[in-house]
C-alpha cells in the first residue's frame, strides 16, 4: 500500500464544551477515492475544514507526506497542494472564464494583463479535465454543473495533489453526474488524492474506493466503497431503516383535486396538462432546466403564466396570486429552503406560523398564545428536534427545518401540497419522516404534487409521475412499473441540441 | 457617400465642437463691448448665489434684481444650493453663454477659485460679493466687513449687560469664513471688557432648531448667564426660545444678519441687537459695479456696505 | 470539590453569566447608562432634573423619525427623505395656517397629511415601482426639500397655535416628550402585536419566503413607508412647534440621525430585527452625547468625531455580539 499524502491522525476539535470531533483518523491516498459519510453535524465538514486549514485540530496530528505539518491558513492548505470544491462555488459570475481560473494569479506584462498568457494558461487547465467551454463566457452564465469543472480546473492548475469534493453533485444532473465523474477517473489515473462527500449512496458505490463512517462526530468503521447501501445506512444512522421509499398509497385514489389545463409560460414551459386526484402523489421528473420548478411555482401562484388554466376542485385559481392559492389549499415546499422557505434568523416559532398568523388574528392582533399553542402541536406531532420554539430556525439541521415548512402548511390545513426537492439536504433518517408526512397527507384526503430529481425518490415516493423535457410534458408513468430508464427516456425526448444551452443557461 | 472611418469621423466632429465653442467666445467679447442688445446672453450679468434657503441671500438677491431694474441690465439668477460644484457648473455656463460680467456669491471660498481663474481666462470680469476668493483675479469685491461687525456685536453686547456677567457664544459651521470673522472679531472687542466672561462656545450649525437646543443645554450648565451672541439670527432665534421669558429682559441676545425674522425679534424686544449687514445693498452695489464694467469703466477694487448694528431705538428703518 | 462548592459555584456563574447575557443583548442601554454615570461624574449639571428633561424634549424629534425608521429597517428598507418630510409636513402646514387661514386643529392634520402621502409616495414607488428603497426615497428627499422651498420661499413660516402646543408644555408636562412616547408606543403595539407589525419582520427577513406564506409584501411595504412618512410629519410638528415656525431647511441630515438611532438600538441594516425600545436608547444616547458634549463645552470640531465613534463602537459591539451568539 502506497504512503497517504494526508493523514489526519487521531483529530480531535472542541467548540466550547461541544465536542465535534473525537480522535478519528483519516487517509487519503494517491489515486484513492475516500469517501466521508454521515448524517449531518457528524463531522464531516470539520474533517475536511482541517484538512483546507480553516480549522486547526485541538488534539492529534495532520501528516502531510508522512511529516507533521501545520496547516493555520487556507493559504498554507493550498501551498500544501490541498484544494477544495465547495457546495458554495467561489467564482466570481462576471469575470470570464479564463479570468476566473486564473484568479489571482494573472499573469501580467508591464502591470497590464497578458491576455494570451492567461488564454494559454486557462485553455491549459480546461484541457486537463477535458471540459470545453468558451475561454471569453463569463462563468455566471454556464450552468452549475460545468461552473463546477472550471473550478476543480482551476485547482489543477495551482497543482493541487488533495481534491476535496464537499457535496459536488447536489445541484448536477444525471449526464452532469457522468462528466464530473469521469473527470474524476481522469485525476484518479494522475494519482491525485480525493475526498469526497455525497448523499447520494449509489455515487459512493461508483466513485469511491473507501469509505470512512462518522456518527455524532466519532469513527465508526471503515468499509469498502461497494458496501451495500442498507449496511452503509445502518453504520451511518445507528440503527436498520427498513424501506428507504415508504409509500402508501390509498386502495382507491378519490375525486379531482387539482387540474392544470394547457399551462404555458414564454420560455419556460408550454402547453402542460394534469390532473391530481385526493390521496395521490403525482410525481414530476425531468432533467434540470426542463421547467418543473417553474409549472409548479405557476400553479402556487409565485409567477405567472401566459396562457392555460389551474383549477382546484373545479374552481379556476386567479393567476399569479399567492393568496388565492393558499385559501384555496395550496401550499408550496419551495427547492431552496433557505433562501424561499425560511425566515432563517427567526424563530421555530414565527416560521412554523408565517402562513396562518393572518387567519387566526383577531382585529388585526397576532393570536400570540394561539400562534404558540398551534407551533407547539404541529412540532411535536411532526417530530421536529429542535431546543425550543425560541430556537432561531438557523440552527436547526436541514430535515428539521424541512419538517417545520410542512409544519407550516400542516397548520393552515392545505389540502394540496407541491413539494419541490423535498429532501434535498436532508439526512437519511429524516428522509424517512418526511415520507411519511407525504403518506400522512395523502391518507387524509390530500393530494401530492413533487418534483424531485432524485430518479429513485421519484418513482418511489409517487403514485404517477409525469415527465418534463425542455418545457414540454412528454408522459406520464405509472410509478411501480416504470424503470429509471423509462423516465429518462421521456426526459431527454424533446431535447434538440439548441435548448440544451439555453437551459442551462437558466439553469445558472 | 464616401465611407469615413470612425476615428475620422470622431475626430471631424470633435474640430466642429471646438471651433463652435471658439467662435461663440469670439462672438460674445465683441456682444460684450457692444452693450446690452442682442441675444447669446451679450449683455447679460450672471448672479451665481451660494443659497437661495436662507433669506439673507434672498433679499441680497432681491437688491440686486431691484438695482439691475433701474439701470436697465439683464440679471440671471443661479442658486448653487450652497453646493461648491453646482457653482463651478453655473460658472463653466457663464463662460459657454458668454456673459458680459459675473457676480459670484461664493459658496466656498477656495473651491470657487479654480472657476474665477477659468472666467479669467475667458475673459469675463468676476465681482465677489460678501464672501472673496481665495485666487483668481476679481475686479471688484463687494462685502460687510464680519470682523467689524463681530466688534460691533461684542459692543452692543457688552453695553447691554453693562460691562459685566457670563455670555455665550453660539457658532456658524465649524470653519466656515463668517464663523472665522465674527467670532474673531467679537472675541478680540470682547477681550477689551475685563469683566466679561465667556464660559461656553459651541456651534449650532446657523441652525435654528440647533441654537434651542445649544443654548437650552449650555444654559442648563451655565444659569447666571447673562448674554448670548450669536453667529447669525436663526440661531439667535432658537436660543431666545431656549430663554423664553428671560430673553430681553434677564438674558440679553445678539444676532447677526439682521433677517425679516431677526429684525422682528428686535421690533419684538426678545433680541436685543442684531447686526445688520444690509444685504439688499450688497446686491444692489455688486449690480452697480457690475454696470460700470459692462459699460467699459473702472470698477471700484473693493466696497465696503455699512454693517449697522440694529436695536429698538432704529429698528424702524430697517422692517 | 466538596458538596458545598458544587452547589455555589454554578449559581453565582449563572447569576453573572445572566448579568453577562443581559448585558450582551442590551449594549445601547448599557452603553447609555455607563455614559450617563461618567457624564454625572464629570459635571454636577447633568443629572438633574430640568437637563433630564432638556434631554428627552432634544431626543424627541430623532427618536419619533427613529421609531418611523425601524419599520422601514425592519423590512430591510431604507428611508432618506425622513428629514426633508419632515420641513414639507410642517411648512404645509404652517403654510395652510398662514395663507389659508385652516383652523389650527385642520393645520395639524395637513402635517400629518402631507407626511403620510409623501411616505405613501415612496412606498409605492419601492413596491409597485420595483425602485430601490434607497433610489426611491433620495429622490423623495430631494422632492420634498424641493416643495418646501417652493411652499416657503425660502423663508420660514409662523406656524398655528394649535401646532405649536407640540413644541411647549401642558400642564408642566413636555409635549415633545409626550409626542415621542406615543409614538414609541404606536411603533412598540404595531411590531409586536399586529398582523402588519409581524408581517414587516417576516418580509424583513426573507422577502422570498413571505411571499410564497401568503403575505401581501407589496402592500406590506407601502404601508411600511406610509407609516414611516406619518411618524416624519408628527416628527415635523414638534420640531416646528418647538420653534413656532417652519423653516426650509428644517431637518436637514435627520435622516443620519434616524438611521443611527435604529440601528444603534440593535437592528440590521439587513433587516428582519429591531425593537423600538431599542430605538428609543438610540435615539437618546444620541441626545445625552450632543447633552453632554454641550455642557462639557468640548469643540464642534470635536463633537462630531466622537458621534462618529459611538456610532462605529455600537454597531461594532452588534456584530461581536452576533458572532459571539452564533
Amino acid at each position: 500500500m502506497t504512503a497517504p499524502l494526508l493523514r489526519l491522525d487521531h483529530v480531535t476539535k472542541t467548540f466550547g464544551p461541544v465536542t465535534v470531533i473525537d480522535d478519528v483518523s483519516v487517509d487519503v491516498l494517491p489515486g484513492r477515492v475516500q469517501v466521508l459519510l454521515g448524517e449531518n453535524g457528524a463531522g464531516k465538514s470539520t474533517l475536511i475544514k482541517m484538512m483546507s486549514g480553516i480549522y486547526q485540530p485541538d488534539g492529534g496530528r495532520i501528516l502531510i507526506d508522512g511529516n507533521e505539518t501545520h496547516l493555520p491558513t487556507v493559504k498554507a492548505a493550498e501551498a500544501h497542494g490541498v484544494a477544495t470544491i465547495h457546495q458554495e462555488l467561489n467564482l466570481v459570475p462576471q469575470l470570464s472564464v479564463a479570468e476566473n481560473i486564473m484568479l489571482g494569479r494573472t499573469p501580467q506584462k508591464l502591470g497590464l494583463v497578458d491576455r494570451s498568457s492567461l488564454r494559454r494558461h486557462a485553455s491549459a487547465a480546461l484541457e486537463r479535465i477535458g471540459l470545453r467551454v468558451p475561454l471569453d463566457r463569463p462563468v455566471g452564465t454556464l450552468g452549475v454543473a460545468k461552473q463546477q469543472l472550471v473550478e476543480i480546473a482551476k485547482a489543477l492548475s495551482q497543482q493541487a495533489r488533495i481534491l476535496i469534493l464537499d457535496e459536488p453533485t447536489a445541484a448536477l444532473t444525471g449526464t452532469e453526474i457522468d462528466q464530473l465523474f469521469s473527470v474524476v477517473e481522469d485525476l484518479r489515473a494522475d494519482q491525485v488524492g480525493m475526498v469526497f462527500i455525497s448523499h447520494h449512496l449509489d455515487e459512493i458505490a461508483r466513485i469511491g474506493d473507501t469509505v470512512t463512517v462518522l456518527r455524532d462526530g466519532q469513527f465508526v468503521q471503515e468499509v469498502p466503497a461497494d458496501t451495500p447501501e442498507n449496511e452503509l445506512i445502518r453504520l451511518m444512522v445507528g440503527r436498520d431503516i427498513e424501506d428507504q421509499f415508504p409509500r402508501r398509497a390509498p386502495e382507491q385514489p378519490g375525486d379531482v383535486l387539482l387540474s392544470v389545463e394547457g399551462l404555458s409560460s414564454e420560455g419556460h414551459f408550454e402547453d402542460v396538462s394534469f390532473e391530481v386526484r385526493a390521496g395521490e402523489v403525482l410525481g414530476i421528473a425531468g432533467l434540470v432546466g426542463a421547467g418543473r420548478t417553474e409549472v409548479l411555482r405557476a400553479v402556487f401562484g409565485a409567477d405567472r403564466y401566459d396562457r392555460g388554466t389551474v383549477a382546484v376542485a373545479g374552481d379556476q385559481l386567479p393567476p399569479g396570486d399567492v393568496g388565492a392559492a393558499i385559501e384555496a389549499g395550496l401550499g408550496l415546499v419551495p427547492e431552496d429552503r433557505k433562501a424561499q422557505g425560511l425566515v432563517l434568523e427567526h424563530s421555530v416559532q414565527d416560521n412554523t406560523g408565517l402562513a396562518t398568523f393572518r387567519r387566526h388574528a383577531r382585529a388585526g392582533l397576532v393570536d400570540r398564545a394561539g400562534e404558540k399553542r398551534r407551533a407547539d402541536d404541529v412540532t411535536s406531532r411532526l417530530n421536529v428536534r429542535m431546543a425550543g420554539l425560541g430556537q432561531p430556525i438557523r440552527n436547526l439541521s436541514g430535515g428539521n427545518q424541512q419538517k417545520v415548512v410542512f409544519g407550516r402548511w400542516v397548520l393552515a390545513d392545505t389540502r394540496i401540497l407541491l413539494l419541490d426537492e423535498p429532501t434535498r439536504g436532508v439526512d437519511v433518517g429524516a428522509k424517512v419522516e418526511i415520507y411519511e408526512l407525504i403518506n400522512a397527507i395523502t391518507d387524509n384526503g390530500g393530494a401530492v404534487l413533487m418534483v424531485s430529481s432524485e430518479l429513485p425518490e421519484a418513482l418511489g415516493m409517487s403514485d404517477r409521475l409525469l415527465v418534463m423535457s425542455a418545457g414540454r410534458a412528454t408522459g406520464v408513468l405509472e410509478s411501480n412499473t416504470a424503470s429509471e430508464d423509462d423516465v429518462m427516456a421521456l426526459a431527454v425526448s424533446n431535447i434538440e441540441p439548441a435548448q440544451t444551452i439555453s437551459s442551462e443557461g437558466e439553469a445558472a | 457617400m464616401s465611407p469615413v472611418n470612425p476615428t475620422r469621423r470622431q475626430t471631424l466632429g470633435l474640430t466642429a465642437v471646438l471651433a463652435g465653442a471658439l467662435s461663440l467666445a469670439a462672438c460674445n467679447r465683441g456682444g460684450g463691448e457692444a452693450g446690452a442688445e442682442g441675444g447669446g446672453g451679450g449683455g447679460t450679468v450672471m448672479l451665481s448665489v451660494s443659497t437661495q434657503t436662507n433669506p439673507f441671500f434672498v433679499q441680497l438677491v432681491d437688491g440686486a434684481r431691484k438695482a439691475a431694474e433701474e439701470l436697465g441690465l439683464t440679471l440671471e439668477v443661479q442658486d448653487a444650493s450652497d453646493d461648491a460644484s453646482t457653482q463651478a457648473n453655473h460658472l463653466q455656463n457663464a463662460i459657454t453663454q458668454g456673459v458680459a460680467c459675473v457676480i459670484v456669491n461664493p459658496t466656498d471660498s477656495d473651491a470657487v477659485s479654480a472657476s474665477i481663474e477659468a472666467l479669467n481666462a475667458a475673459e469675463i470680469p468676476v465681482i465677489a460679493v460678501d464672501r472673496n476668493a481665495t485666487s483668481g483675479e476679481l475686479v471688484s469685491y463687494i462685502a460687510s466687513d464680519n470682523v467689524a461687525g463681530g466688534a460691533q456685536a461684542a459692543q452692543a453686547l457688552a453695553e447691554a449687560i453693562e460691562d459685566t456677567g457670563q455670555i455665550l457664544v453660539l457658532q456658524g459651521v465649524p470653519g466656515a469664513s463668517a464663523t472665522r470673522d465674527r467670532g474673531q472679531g467679537f472675541t478680540e472687542e470682547i477681550a477689551n471688557h475685563g469683566d466679561i466672561e465667556v464660559v461656553a462656545e459651541q456651534t449650532a450649525n446657523f441652525d435654528r432648531a440647533e441654537g434651542l437646543n445649544v443654548a437650552t443645554n449650555l444654559l442648563q450648565a451655565n444659569p447666571d448667564v447673562v448674554g448670548i451672541f450669536a453667529h447669525n439670527d436663526e440661531m439667535a432665534l432658537g436660543a431666545i426660545e431656549a430663554l423664553g421669558p428671560r430673553a430681553g429682559s434677564e438674558v440679553f441676545v445678539v444676532g447677526f444678519d439682521g433677517t425679516g425674522n431677526g429684525l422682528a425679534a428686535v421690533e419684538a424686544g426678545t433680541m436685543h441687537a442684531t447686526i445688520a449687514q444690509q444685504p439688499g445693498e450688497l446686491g444692489a452695489q455688486a449690480v452697480e459695479q457690475a454696470q460700470t464694467v459692462v459699460e467699459g469703466g473702472s470698477p471700484e477694487a473693493e466696497v465696503q456696505v455699512d454693517v449697522v448694528v440694529v436695536t429698538a431705538e432704529n429698528v424702524s428703518e430697517y422692517l | 470539590m466538596t458538596a458545598t462548592a458544587q452547589t455555589t459555584s454554578p449559581t453565582r456563574r449563572s447569576t453573572l453569566s445572566k448579568v453577562g447575557h443581559w448585558a450582551m443583548n442590551n449594549g445601547a442601554l448599557v452603553g447609555l447608562i455607563l455614559l450617563c454615570i461618567g457624564l454625572f461624574i464629570a459635571t454636577p449639571a447633568f443629572l438633574t432634573i430640568p437637563n433630564i428633561i432638556n434631554i428627552g424634549i432634544q431626543a424627541a424629534v430623532v427618536a419619533i423619525l427613529a421609531f418611523g425608521m425601524t419599520f422601514v429597517i425592519v423590512t430591510a428598507g431604507i428611508d432618506l427623505s425622513v428629514g426633508s418630510v419632515a420641513a414639507l409636513g410642517a411648512m404645509v402646514s404652517a403654510y395652510s395656517f398662514a395663507s389659508l387661514n385652516l383652523p389650527g386643529i385642520l393645520t395639524v392634520v395637513v402635517g400629518l397629511g402631507v407626511g403620510m402621502l409623501a411616505g405613501s409616495i415612496s412606498g409605492l414607488a419601492i413596491a409597485y415601482g420595483k425602485l430601490p428603497a434607497f433610489i426611491a426615497t433620495l429622490a423623495m428627499m430631494s422632492i420634498a426639500r424641493g416643495l418646501t422651498l417652493v411652499v416657503s420661499n425660502g423663508t420660514p413660516i409662523d406656524t398655528s397655535d394649535t401646532v405649536n402646543i407640540f413644541g411647549s408644555r401642558v400642564a408642566g408636562i413636555p409635549v415633545p416628550i409626550f409626542a415621542m412616547v406615543l409614538a414609541g408606543v404606536v411603533c412598540w403595539f404595531i411590531l409586536s402585536r399586529t398582523v402588519l407589525g409581524r408581517s414587516m419582520y417576516a418580509v424583513g427577513g426573507n422577502i422570498e419566503a413571505a411571499r410564497l406564506s401568503g403575505i401581501p409584501v407589496k402592500r406590506v411595504l407601502v404601508w411600511v413607508y406610509a407609516l414611516s412618512g406619518l411618524f416624519a410629519g408628527l416628527a415635523g410638528l414638534v420640531l416646528a412647534g418647538r420653534l413656532r415656525s417652519a423653516g426650509p431647511q428644517a431637518g436637514s441630515g435627520y435622516e443620519l440621525d434616524a438611521i443611527a438611532a435604529v440601528v444603534i438600538g440593535g437592528a440590521s441594516l439587513a433587516g428582519g430585527s429591531g425593537r423600538a425600545t431599542g430605538t428609543l436608547i438610540g435615539a437618546i444616547l444620541l441626545a445625552v452625547i450632543r447633552n453632554g458634549l454641550n455642557i462639557l463645552n468640548v469643540s464642534s470640531f470635536w463633537q462630531q468625531v466622537v458621534i462618529g465613534c459611538v456610532i462605529a463602537l455600537a454597531v461594532g459591539f452588534d456584530v461581536f455580539r452576533r458572532k459571539t451568539d452564533s
